[in-house]
């Protein structure tokens, strides 16, 4: 009789390895699976990929591949007098946009964190450019900034201004780049930091305010110190997104003015993706990512610093 | 039980009709053009195909011209080339040398009534090595100024055709003419640079119809031209052009022929297509002359088969259908044919339905007479040295003489 229930309960006929353990287990992988499989052939498998393919001599067209060892390096850094142009371009591209998106998006934050009428219609507005199409907005603004039929220069002419070609003058396309993209951007940071604000308990701002601290010691003093993590998370991601940009260059400028936007991330897809030279752009890929990954842990740690 | 064998069976044999290979053929055709009159036209010559291939089913796939020759190599290298590709001439070298073209003569030249030396030998240069034939000319397109003829009536000119009629088309006239314009139509402009695209993916073909009529090059075996005097003197009239006549759209601006902002500009008899929406009269003329002479410039193109291709056999003999003289002249209408019988014949300079025959007489001139936009394998990199120099020549101050000898400072080594 004993035998007969035994037989009857549920998992009775599975095999003997499949213990609740392991069913748990395989559960799981089943579970992730989708997302894994995913991860590693479309994440995982390129990013291992692209470190031999640094180390080759491959085009793509002939689809020749020799293994040439660190030459691709050596010739980025050592030979080819065009990176360090470049990398200087990325470099001025981070330095002007960094600090301006992340002042802005404080500014903004500051503003629109209370509530007051209408302050969702703002908010909404300046975060609406970052999910509008990048290429779309690169085309829009391309117009505004011509030269002579541009929006922005026949307002500046209203008030006497002879605004400059700006996407073709090598003095200003950097700029104006630079600018459409903070504007674009800025709505992110912005919502991060509204987002930190809220959680400052009132009480201290409060309390503060009681023992007759100003605006501006308040912010200085409590304000700024609470949004230190906030403010390095912003700083690592817009840094990390600026050695990064390319729809804006792409659209907008093409790397020109002689070569003056000619950054990084456009560099590489221009030798993998128009020269073809695929082991040349993988190895400038690899150093694009040591140069972001470097920066990242100096901020970081700058700011651990900071915080101490 | 019997009902379940029956299942069984009856799954089984659905099954294997599922998997079993279709008996029908694909051939995929990549080409640029996705303008509905183009891809109707091709798709009529599909068909046709199928009246000696009925299991064969030929598709054409648009790929954007700006990404072209991009995603053509990214198929490749993915080993999924089309079977057949519409292949632009700066393009062409490359993927000759790199031996991924298959020798198509000895298909075509086995076709029935084929005619092969019935292809203009001018023409076909770019895609013959000997005996080896990498591609068929479909395309052999002149760069033609095209003309607002509201704009020349607003302005009280005579038209570039009637100029043209009387010899008087020469680049002084072409300059002269694109500032009354400009002046008669404020906020327009005189010139448009082929497509806009005169300072960017466009800045050879923007340079080369006035530097051939001025009796020079941009480059031709393996020597720079743009430092040349003749070139040099060209350059420089387009210069004062754009900023002391401020006649031709200058960089940075946005000057749109087709949407009614420029009065002239340069293109191919492809784009007489976007014409009937363009809500404009308007017309074609041969470029200008200069002090060299009539030189007009033609953009080619080709088709070639892919030696990884599936269909390799199949493919070469629907390029043989396609390039047949019947075929070519269907084509005509957009894509002037490279066959001399096809170019000489009254149905060619009569039966475009969008150009007037006294205007196709000049296309069927200026194919005759036309040499092909020089080609290099190395085109993308010379077009990214060229780049930082060409802007720096595009400025008002700049200096054209020195600009032009950056430029060849830039290409020679890859020339």
């Amino acid at each position: 009789m004993a035998a007969v229930t035994h037989t009857n309960e549920p998992g009775a006929n599975r095999a003997p390895w499949l213990t609740l353990k392991y069913r748990e287990m395989l559960e799981a992988w089943l579970f992730i699976s989708p997302t894994f499989i995913g991860f590693l052939v479309f994440f995982l498998g390129p990013l291992v990929a692209i470190f031999y393919y640094s180390m080759t001599e491959w085009n793509l067209l002939s689809q020749q591949a020799a293994f040439v060892g660190l030459h691709n390096f050596n010739d980025a850094l050592l030979v080819n007098p065009d990176f360090w142009h470049v990398v200087r371009n990325s470099v001025i591209f981070a330095v002007g946009l960094v600090p301006f998106n992340m002042a802005l998006a404080l500014t903004l934050a500051l503003a629109l964190s209370r509530p007051f009428f209408g302050v969702v219609f703002f908010r909404t507005v300046f975060f609406a450019p970052v999910v509008t199409s990048a290429i779309a907005w690169a085309i829009v603004w391309k117009f505004l900034l011509q030269g002579e039929g541009g929006v922005i220069n026949q307002m500046l002419a209203l008030v006497g201004i002879d605004g400059p070609n700006w996407l073709r003058d090598p003095n200003w396309a950097m700029a104006a780049v630079i600018v459409t993209r903070v504007i674009k951007m800025v709505g992110l940071n912005m919502i991060l930091y509204i987002a930190a604000l809220q959680a400052i308990p009132r009480d201290y701002e409060e309390a503060a305010r009681l023992e007759g601290a100003s605006r501006w010691q308040i912010f200085r003093m409590i304000i700024w110190p609470l949004l230190a993590p906030t403010t390095l998370i912003i700083m690592v991601l817009t840094t990390i997104g600026s050695f990064k940009v390319f729809d804006h260059i792409y659209q907008m400028t093409g790397g020109g003015p002689e070569n003056g936007t000619l950054v990084l991330a456009f560099y590489i897809y221009q030798q993998g993706f128009k020269f073809f030279n695929v082991g040349y752009a993988s190895a400038l890929a690899i150093i694009m990512f040591v140069i972001v990954m470097a920066l990242t842990l100096v901020q970081v740690m700058l700011r651990r610093k900071e915080m101490e | 039980m019997n009902v379940v064998k029956t299942r069984v069976a009856v799954s089984a044999m659905v099954f294997c009709l599922m998997s079993a290979p279709t008996l029908a053929e694909d051939l995929r055709v990549t080409v640029w053009t996705g303008n509905d009159a183009h891809l109707k036209m091709l798709n009529g010559i599909a068909e046709s195909f199928k009246e000696n291939h009925p299991d064969v089913i030929v598709k054409f796939e648009t790929v954007p011209v700006s990404d072209y020759t991009q995603k053509l190599t990214f198929q490749v290298a993915g080993g999924n080339p089309p079977d057949i590709a519409w292949m632009m001439e700066d393009a062409a070298p490359a993927f000759e040398n790199a031996g991924l073209l298959m020798d198509i003569g000895p298909t075509v030249k086995a076709a029935q009534g084929y005619d092969f030396d019935d292809f203009s030998q001018p023409a076909m240069a770019l895609w013959q090595k000997g005996e080896t034939v990498y591609g068929i000319p479909f395309s052999t397109s002149p760069f033609m100024i095209y003309y607002n003829k509201d704009m020349f009536d607003k302005a009280g000119l005579e038209d570039p055709l009637a100029l043209a009629a009387k010899g008087e088309w020469t680049l002084d006239k072409f300059q002269e003419t694109a500032k009354k314009l400009a002046e008669a139509n404020p906020g327009k402009w005189g010139f448009e640079f082929k497509d806009g695209e005169g300072y960017a993916s466009r800045m050879t073909h923007a340079l080369l119809p006035s530097i051939r009529a001025y009796g020079g090059d941009i480059w031709t075996n393996g020597q720079c031209g743009f430092d040349k005097p003749e070139a040099i003197a060209a350059v420089k009239q387009l210069h004062d052009m754009v900023f002391k006549d401020k006649s031709i759209v200058p960089p940075g601006e946005q000057g749109d022929y087709f949407s009614g902002n420029s009065a002239m500009t340069d293109n191919q008899i492809s784009r007489a297509s976007k014409m009937p929406e363009a809500g404009f009269n308007w017309g074609i003329a041969p470029l200008p002359t200069g002090p060299g002479g009539e030189s007009p410039v033609i953009g080619q193109a080709g088709l070639v088969v892919f030696e990884q291709g599936k269909h390799k056999e199949l493919a070469a003999q629907f390029v043989a259908h396609m390039t047949d003289k019947e075929n070519v002249a269907t084509m005509a209408q957009f894509f002037p044919p490279a066959r001399k019988s096809v170019l000489d014949s009254e149905a060619f300079i009569n039966g475009n339905k969008l150009v007037p025959a006294e205007q196709m007489k000049n296309v069927s001139s200026a194919i005759t007479k036309g040499r092909v936009h020089p080609a290099h394998e190395k085109a993308p990199q010379i077009l990214a040295a060229m780049a930082p120099r060409v802007d720096a020549l595009w400025k008002p101050d700049a200096n054209v003489e020195d600009a032009l000898k950056g430029v060849c400072a830039a290409i020679q080594p890859l020339l």
